[in-house]
């Protein structure tokens, strides 16, 4: 499936475009109040995430259910970096991405050889336990009681970046996750993953390494999970296992990934962008009620639109053949 | 050696009604390779269930679960026949992420209802105990979570082997085509099992209420204990949910006995992920199950 | 012909070669060679151990004793890629395609991964479009395996295992549910491949399609080979037509090879 993006002849398009897009992102800073900011930082973070689990559950098919591990991982790596050894932010950063991704490798090796279901909560396990761990480990992380990341004053390793620093951070991390994405897909790599994806034995014997493959994609998912929840703890300073490690982050990634568009380049950022815009529009007009709109959404969403819009739009355009009831008639029982 | 012998008591106490909170979930993706997250949501729902039928009703929770269980057995099966169905066929994480939908809906629905705030359903017997060895005590409430939770297990296995409906929804389970060539309706058992799985859990809820307290955060964490008991057991199989509730009720026993602070917790999810690498079929589950949900 | 004296080490050597399935042997003692260049006829009745054997020597299951040796290196228990990047290639007998990908993507990753890899995606494209023209596929490049009919899905599957420009091929019932204006073509195909020196392993139910291509006939039954020789000898054994046909049978019947002989 080639798109518009994917044509060799037009190969500088997408390069032109994502320019385009970073230097609207730095303008656009100049135009939003504090709050609005702190939204679109937000999206950006989430635009980041989403692309994670699009590399392992959108191009490999592996669907991961334990995603939140590195985002929880790569803050706490930051976290107590930061706060036990006054370590500058970005040395912290570089550490939880670099840690991040090696646990990617290590616990990829031996749950990459379940499938479907199987991988999918074992993920949710390691995940689930790596909460505990870090819980019961109070001297070094702080515990349930959480931690606090030094930020002011001359204790603070580094300054805080404030609003707009965390704004720029965030946008020039969501253009790297674009950027890695868009270079994988294109790839010798990105060819290998969407082989296994469509049938992993067929792959083997085409000479696709699977196992290295495999983990390689999931290595590199959790590398930019890390960096994520890195930068999340800088900004959050207080940060506790609870949070860090909710499995409704996970959750969120899978639902902007899959109603975007999986195992494509811009699917993962409409879902972000537009889901998490809709959450903050909620949570701003419908206080009380918006956790239960957003559930009634994501359930709407998931049946009429498995394949997310932009396949469906493809479809139609394609096809003629709009009718909201397609998905359902394919994998209805 | 009588703390060892408490902490074992307590373990298997909480294991018998640890296999009825997950019991159905884990019948639900052993034959419809259905995950359910709302599992937790359901039990929650049932001891709200319970705790109005006591408040209000003046119905002892032990009895107002005969009525939650037919009220929560409808939803389940509404739920499953109009809405769960229409994805059943999709990849994976698809039914994950519906069933994930419905449990925030159904949560935050419960949070607003009820608000957050713990509550409990108290009864005049439940913190009586008996003492049965020197310094060992048997609480009778939680002598009686475990003799109902096992019960209805085992009445569900008793179910599932004996009775025409038991065997059709065995029989969907292993192999839907065929069991529709034969004339079964598969819609209709899907609705029947999700039914059953809504009321095995709203039934636990309405005691689980009586042995501590809950409130809506509680759904979360019951999801995952159903998750780690459905796979040490082996899926849909209600012996396996058993084995499996007495294993991690010993586990979070002995572990909240043993080890400092929450440490069990962390070992109750290595356990399932190692089970899960080693021996995906459960402790006694059969191997086929675990092959033919390779999807 | 078969088993003739070879001063050049042979492509492909199984010694003994078994798989167990708990108490189910499926493949038992197999042991023979096949010299370059040789185009092998594998017959058998249906469970007789066919696909099994395939699997063994391309690594997708690993042999419970024996050996798979090729040109002379150990091979055996080998992953299914490296024994792929070793030139040794097969299709699959229900056809393996890459459904989200183009038909030349399909073959692209082969060139990306296979032996002579290629690093660029771009090249690895184009590269294709030569093994597509080898199978008769190249105007049919950018669709999807889904749209395509029976007989070219074969040919995407053949395509597939050519792009690892194989030394060993093996084609696992590649003619099964070919009309007959559709055989002669895909005959026509192996017969140039082994022209251009390639060892093929053709695992086949059409016996007139074995017959019309075959150096020699190794055929296996419960596992186990009962005979190795010339088509025509092959087919007249009474042997083998007992394994296909039963007992009675086989004493009462010789072997007609112009005639297609029934599968069961």
């Amino acid at each position: 499936m080639t798109s518009v993006l994917a044509s060799s002849r037009r190969a500088w398009l997408p390069w032109a475009v994502g320019v385009l897009v970073l230097a609207a992102g730095f303008g656009l800073q100049t135009q939003l109040y504090t709050d609005q900011e702190r939204v679109v930082t937000a999206v950006l973070m989430y635009v980041v995430l989403a692309q994670s689990w699009n590399l392992i559950g959108g191009y490999t098919g592996y669907a991961s259910f334990g995603q939140v591990a590195f985002f929880g991982l790569g803050g706490y790596v930051t976290g107590v970096l930061m706060w036990q050894l006054r370590l500058p932010f970005w040395w912290a950063l570089a550490a939880s991405g670099l840690l991040a991704a090696g646990f990617g490798a290590l616990i990829g090796l031996p749950l990459l050889r379940l499938k479907g279901h199987y991988f999918a909560i074992a993920a949710l396990g390691v995940a689930e336990g790596t909460r505990e761990v870090i819980t019961n480990l109070t001297s070094v992380t702080g515990g349930g009681g959480g931690l606090t990341v030094p930020t002011f004053g001359a204790d603070a390793p580094t300054a805080y970046l404030g609003n707009d620093g965390f704004y720029v951070f965030f946008l020039l991390l969501a253009a790297f996750a674009v950027l890695t994405v868009t270079l994988v897909a294109r790839s010798r790599f990105g060819f290998g993953l969407r082989a296994i994806n469509q049938d992993e034995d067929a792959a083997a014997a085409m000479g696709v390494p699977t196992t290295r493959v495999k983990v390689a994609a999931f290595s590199l998912s959790g590398l930019l999970a890390g960096l994520a929840g890195s930068g999340y703890a800088f900004q959050a300073v207080n940060i506790y296992p609870g949070p860090m490690f909710d499995v409704q982050i996970t959750v969120l990634m899978v639902v902007m990934v899959v109603i975007g568009g999986s195992g494509t380049v811009l699917g993962p950022v409409l879902g972000a962008v537009g889901l998490q815009l809709l959450s903050e529009w909620l949570r701003a007009n419908y206080t009380t009620y918006h956790t239960f709109i957003l559930g009634t959404i994501i359930v709407i969403a998931v049946v009429l639109f498995p394949g997310g819009l932009v396949t469906y739009v493809r479809g139609g355009l394609r096809t003629g053949q709009w009718s909201l009831l397609t998905s359902i008639r394919r994998y209805r029982l | 050696m009588s703390q060892f012998l408490q902490a074992t008591l307590y373990g298997v106490l909480q294991g018998g009604l640890f296999a009825l909170i997950a019991v159905g979930f884990s019948l639900v993706w052993g034959v419809m390779n259905v995950i359910n997250i709302a599992q937790g949501a359901f039990v929650v729902l049932g001891a709200y269930l319970g705790w109005g039928l006591a408040t209000y009703a003046g119905i002892d929770p032990f009895l107002g679960m005969l009525v939650a269980a037919p009220v929560m057995f409808a939803l389940g099966y509404a739920l499953q026949r109009f809405l769960i169905n229409l994805v059943v066929n999709a990849p994976v994480f698809i039914t994950l992420l519906l069933t994930f939908g419905l449990d925030l809906m159904l949560t935050q629905a419960m949070n607003i209802a009820f608000t957050a705030n713990y509550r409990a359903i108290p009864t005049s017997y439940a913190s009586r105990g008996v003492e049965v060895l020197p310094d060992v005590f048997l609480p009778l409430g939680r002598f009686l979570t475990f003799g109902v939770g096992v019960g209805v297990t085992l009445l569900l296995a008793w179910v599932m082997s004996r009775t025409r409906t038991g065997l059709s929804i065995s029989a969907t389970g292993m192999d839907r085509g065929a069991a529709r060539l034969m004339g079964i309706n598969a819609r209709h058992v899907y609705g029947l099992v999700f039914g059953l799985g809504a009321a095995t859990a709203g039934m636990a809820g309405a005691m689980y209420g009586t042995v501590g307290t809950f409130s809506p955060a509680d759904a979360a964490h019951l999801t995952l204990i159903s998750f780690v008991i459905a796979v040490l057991g082996g899926l849909g199989n209600p012996y396996g949910a058993l084995i499996g509730g007495l294993v991690l009720g010993l586990i979070e026993a002995w572990g909240g006995q043993y080890l400092p602070g929450s440490w069990e917790n962390a070992l109750a999810f290595g356990v399932f992920v190692v089970v899960l690498l080693l021996r995906p079929q459960g402790l006694v589950g059969r191997s086929y199950y675990a092959a033919r949900l390779e999807v | 012909m078969s088993g003739a004296a070879d001063t050049e080490t042979p492509v492909l050597e199984v010694r003994g070669l078994g798989r167990r399935f708990g108490g189910l042997h499926a493949v038992a003692d197999l042991s023979f060679s096949v010299p370059p260049g040789q185009v092998v006829g594998v017959i058998g009745p249906n469970g007789a151990g066919k696909s099994t054997f395939v699997n063994l020597v391309t690594g997708h299951l690993k042999p419970t004793s024996g050996q798979v040796l090729l040109e002379g290196q150990d091979i055996t228990g080998e992953p299914p890629w490296k024994v792929a990047r070793a030139r040794v290639a097969r299709t699959f007998q229900i056809v393996k395609p890459l459904r989200g990908m183009t038909v030349r993507e399909n073959v692209a990753v082969g060139l990306l991964y296979g032996p002579d890899a290629s690093r660029h995606s771009g090249a690895a494209l184009r590269l294709a479009d030569e093994v597509l023209e080898r199978v008769g596929l190249v105007a049919l490049g950018d669709v999807t395996p889904g749209e395509l009919t029976v007989a070219d899905a074969r040919r995407l599957e053949l395509a597939k295992a050519l792009a690892l420009r194989p030394k060993l091929l093996l084609l696992d019932e590649v003619m099964a549910g070919l009309r007959p204006g559709e055989i002669e073509p895909s005959l026509e195909l192996i017969r140039s491949l082994s022209a251009d020196g390639m060892t093929v392993l053709v695992i086949e139910h059409v016996m007139r399609a074995i017959v019309a291509v075959s150096d020699r006939v190794l055929v296996l039954h419960q596992g186990r080979l009962l005979t190795d020789g010339p088509p025509r000898e092959v087919l007249a054994d009474p042997r083998v037509i007992e394994a296909y046909l039963g007992h009675r049978y086989g004493r009462t019947h010789g072997a007609d090879t112009d005639r297609e002989q029934p599968r069961d």
